[in-house]
């Protein structure tokens, strides 16, 4: 027995040598620059067309290339110095050219545009895309992107119409036309999306793993060279591409994660350079030591109030009235974000290039009708907020239109933060209107589903925008559209999308836009309870020359080194 | 023997095919569905339902699901990765390879380390050994399985950096350490305990005092005599325990961002991935259903007074 003791220390002591050995894994600094990041874990999917996610677009914009693209401006997106913010630029087009009208674009496509099998990149390779895009069977998420933008794209997608009908067609190898229903001022903005990258046929018809990497045919400046599943997608530089030779990384490895503890743990250790995601309570000490940093991001999150269940708006508005928003971004969320003034994010502008948030009033639009109403009402404090709520409420209940005794069920999905969030809220309506309030945490599939089938009183989302054009949030708010999961109605608020939608950019569509959102949040209103706008987060100390957009894209192909 | 394992074989077909129609019924009760995103509108979702026979009744589905599991179809991943086979995500992208070396080592080290040390803290009942090996394995088995591999992350991983933080495809054997630690950590203990309280039960039996009389040393006599009956519950727990340690971990995966099994199969089902969870259930049972037979012949060879059947009496 004492020589199988002597065993078992010796089994002991090695183990623990062995565990004491080798060096943390990172990367070389003597070799070729390679960019590691970890924005997410595993994409559903790379196939341009059936992306919907903010991480599998970013994957798409580095192997794929639009008519448009993103490029570096000399604007900083924060204190780093390492992230840049950048434009809508010519991308796969060498020119464009609109009509008087603004509803037909001609673009020429680059004579050195090439596909990585050293094809040339045609007009047809966006048309097959497109078409594909909006046809039904596809059943991509973004089926509905140029509904309403491109002709017969909205018929296409209810299967009225055939996708060859789609208003997009090849004039010549090299020449391709696109007929808009109307003048779209976002329209070059929409051409640099993921989403209608262009695709070749021959690569992607009848192959359903075509998006793999030793069949993938891609036209960006990075192509796919691994993917190892819920572990790791590598790309490297496409020497096809027409500017490879500026290119930054010898390779990026888009590591795949969810878990915020293990991505922190990866970029301490220094396995990882850049990463989006670790525990909210670490912020604070990773801003400390100036590896975190703030970028904007144009999304709101939000909450829905159920007109079916709380059919009175002042009910809605006190509710509105009575979160502290400065309390959720300072001491809850603590991710820089923005207390939100409005449904349309800030970042999102008007034909004028102001700020559509703050176009309306200098209050934000949630309060400017109110102003108005109410003019003897202090908006600009959130005490006076508070007196004007239990008012509303108030008036509600003694018009009999509300019972103190309901309970408001508060839905959310799974997620501390969201936990957090909605904790602070009930605790706000229960403090400032009596209100009784029951949280429930759903897991996220049975979570949307109950949205669908609008089985809540209260339920939380984000909305990150498409694009830069106040649409995209206010149409959700539309009768009958598919998001509007608090059931809100308004005739003169139908009325203002419709008008705006026929119009053409300038300050007859604003005003159209404005008074939509004003409607919104006016008498009869208040369907949607904006808590904050989004920012993006990262860590990041030793990659610089990366590009941004508010629309939460990273761009590393010119990323180079800190020295 | 030989009539005992067939016999085990035909109910096994018979407890696959109802776990099978079981886990169909369940995971339709659920509610959400493979295709809803933020985005998605219920006309795509509809379009999809269509796409994958999802729209016809579910009794049709369970027998499509069925005949194609007897061609060896385990069908195509609806979500997380739309379109590719299960079975070459499963087996072809080596998930289930990851997870099986992983558990198999932590099973190992578990018997390797638990068992001797069960019998050295029953060899030296009341010693200070005896004492010590207990406070640990009592702690050992009340530390969460999380709790120690976040621990061993941040400390050997983020801080001494002694270790690789990501163990990814296991591609050295650095990369097993932290995880095979934490995968095995409970189990050890639990053995050990398991192994002193049987052993203890033997060394107290008869033919131990027979043993004693006759002057056979005691070292012996714990490693001949009390040992092999004393093998008899851990052999009860070792069974179950294989077949479920090498389909995976979700918490060790996540940690150290292994792409097994285990991270897989609980995705599956916060993902709605239909496909994907019948195809993991039937992996995981017929591991089980395996395992139990295998303990059950085991139990024959360390103890032939036990009959696996009425024919063996």
């Amino acid at each position: 027995m004492k020589k199988f003791i002597a065993l078992i220390l010796c089994l002991t002591v090695v183990f623990a040598f062995t565990a004491c050995g080798g060096s943390g894994g990172g990367e070389s600094s003597d070799g070729p620059f390679v960019a590691t990041a970890c924005i997410a874990s595993e994409p559903e999917t790379l196939d341009p067309g059936l992306i919907s996610s903010v991480d599998g677009s970013t994957y798409v914009n580095h192997m794929f290339e639009n008519l448009m693209k993103y490029v570096p401006t000399d604007e900083k997106a924060d204190e780093s110095g390492n992230v840049m913010m950048t434009k809508v630029d010519l991308g796969q087009a060498e020119s464009y050219e609109v009509s008087d009208d603004g509803l037909v674009y001609t673009f020429k496509i680059r004579s050195d545009a090439k596909w990585s099998d050293g094809e040339p990149v045609k007009a047809q390779d966006w048309v097959y895309s497109w078409q594909r895009l909006v046809n039904p069977e596809t059943a991509s998420d973004y089926g509905y992107f140029l509904d309403g933008i491109v002709v017969n794209a909205a018929e296409i997608q209810a299967g009225e119409k055939d996708p060859s009908e789609l208003g997009i067609k090849a004039v010549d190898d090299s020449t391709l036309e696109i007929t808009l229903c109307q003048d779209t001022p976002y329209f070059t903005e929409m051409c640099a999306f993921a989403s209608l990258m262009p695709l070749r046929q021959d690569v992607v018809d009848g192959n359903d793993d075509w998006a793999t990497p030793d069949k993938m045919v891609c036209n960006g400046p990075y192509k796919l060279s691994e993917w190892t599943h819920d572990s790791v997608i590598k790309m490297v530089p496409n020497d096809q591409y027409y500017d490879a030779a500026n290119l930054g990384p010898a390779e990026i490895d888009w590591y795949l994660s969810a878990d915020e503890t293990a991505i922190l743990s990866a970029y301490q250790s220094g396995e990882w350079a850049f990463v989006e995601s670790f525990p909210t309570d670490m912020i604070t000490s990773l801003q400390d030591s100036g590896d975190c940093f703030i970028d904007p991001y144009v999304g709101t999150y939000f909450l829905y109030l159920n007109c079916d269940q709380i059919k009175d708006w002042r009910v809605r508005a006190a509710m509105v009235l009575s979160v502290d928003r400065d309390n959720i971004v300072d001491n809850v969320a603590q991710g820089g974000q923005t207390p939100a003034t409005g449904f349309v994010a800030s970042g999102i502008l008007d034909s004028t290039g102001a700020d559509f948030a703050f176009g309306s009033s200098d209050l934000g639009a949630m309060y400017a009708w109110l102003a108005t109403a109410y003019p003897d009402a202090d908006l600009e404090t959130y005490e006076g907020r508070c007196d004007l709520a239990k008012q509303l409420y108030q008036e509600a209940v003694d018009a009999g239109a509300w019972d103190t005794n309901t309970t408001v069920v508060y839905n959310f999905n799974t997620d501390d933060t969201h936990k957090a969030i909605a904790e602070a809220c009930g605790q706000d309506w229960s403090n400032v209107l009596g209100l009784k309030i029951t949280l429930a945490n759903q897991e996220w599939n049975t979570y949307t589903n109950g949205l669908g089938e609008h089985k809540f009183g209260v339920a939380r989302l984000g909305w990150i925008a498409d694009y830069n054009d106040p649409i995209t949030y206010l149409e959700l708010m539309v009768t009958g559209n598919s998001y509007n999961y608090g059931l809100f109605s308004n005739p003169a608020f139908d009325e203002a999308i419709k008008t705006a939608k026929a119009t053409a950019a300038g300050p007859d569509r604003d005003k159209a836009l404005y008074t939509a959102e004003e409607t919104l949040f006016g008498e009869g209103g208040f369907p949607v309870c904006p808590i904050y706008y989004y920012t993006n987060m990262y860590c990041n100390k030793t990659i610089k020359n990366i590009g941004y957009t508010s629309m939460g894209y990273y761009f590393f192909q010119y990323a180079q080194p800190v020295e | 023997m030989l009539i005992y394992i067939l016999k085990r074989l035909a109910a096994a077909v018979a407890t696959l095919l109802l776990i099978m129609t079981i886990t169909f019924f369940l995971m339709n009760t659920i509610p959400g569905s493979p295709f809803l995103t933020e985005k998605s509108t219920p006309q795509q979702i509809e379009l999809a339902n269509q796409k994958y026979g999802l729209d016809k009744p579910l009794i049709v589905q369970l027998k499509n699901y069925l005949v194609n599991y007897m061609k060896g179809d385990l069908g195509v991943s609806l979500k997380m990765q739309e379109g590719t086979p299960v079975k070459d995500i499963l087996f072809k992208q080596g998930k289930f390879g990851l997870s099986m070396r992983l558990g198999l080592l932590a099973v190992l080290v578990a018997v390797v380390l638990g068992i001797p040390l069960g019998c050295i803290a029953a060899y030296k009942r009341g010693t200070w050994i005896d004492g010590l090996l207990r406070v640990l394995t009592t702690v050992g088995v009340a530390i969460p399985t999380f709790v120690l591999a976040a621990t061993l992350l941040i400390y050997l991983g983020v801080k001494a950096q002694l270790l690789p933080v990501l163990s990814g495809s296991l591609t050295n054997w650095k990369a097993y350490i932290m995880p095979v630690i934490s995968l095995s950590f409970y189990d050890v203990c639990y053995i050990a305990k398991l192994t002193r309280t049987s052993m203890l039960d033997a060394i107290n039996q008869d033919y131990i005092r027979t043993a004693r009389a006759k002057g056979v040393k005691n070292k012996w006599i714990v490693l001949k005599h009390a040992l092999r009956n004393s093998l008899i519950p851990v052999v009860t727990f070792l069974g179950p325990l294989i077949a479920f340690i090498i389909t995976g971990s979700f918490v060790v995966e996540t940690t150290f961002s292994i792409p097994g099994l285990g991270k897989y199969f609980v995705e599956s089902v916060i993902n709605r991935d239909y496909t994907v969870i019948m195809a993991t259930t039937f992996v995981v049972s017929i591991l089980v259903i395996v395992m139990n037979l295998v303990v059950d012949i085991v139990y024959k060879v360390i103890d032939p007074r036990i009959t696996l059947s009425s024919s063996d009496e």
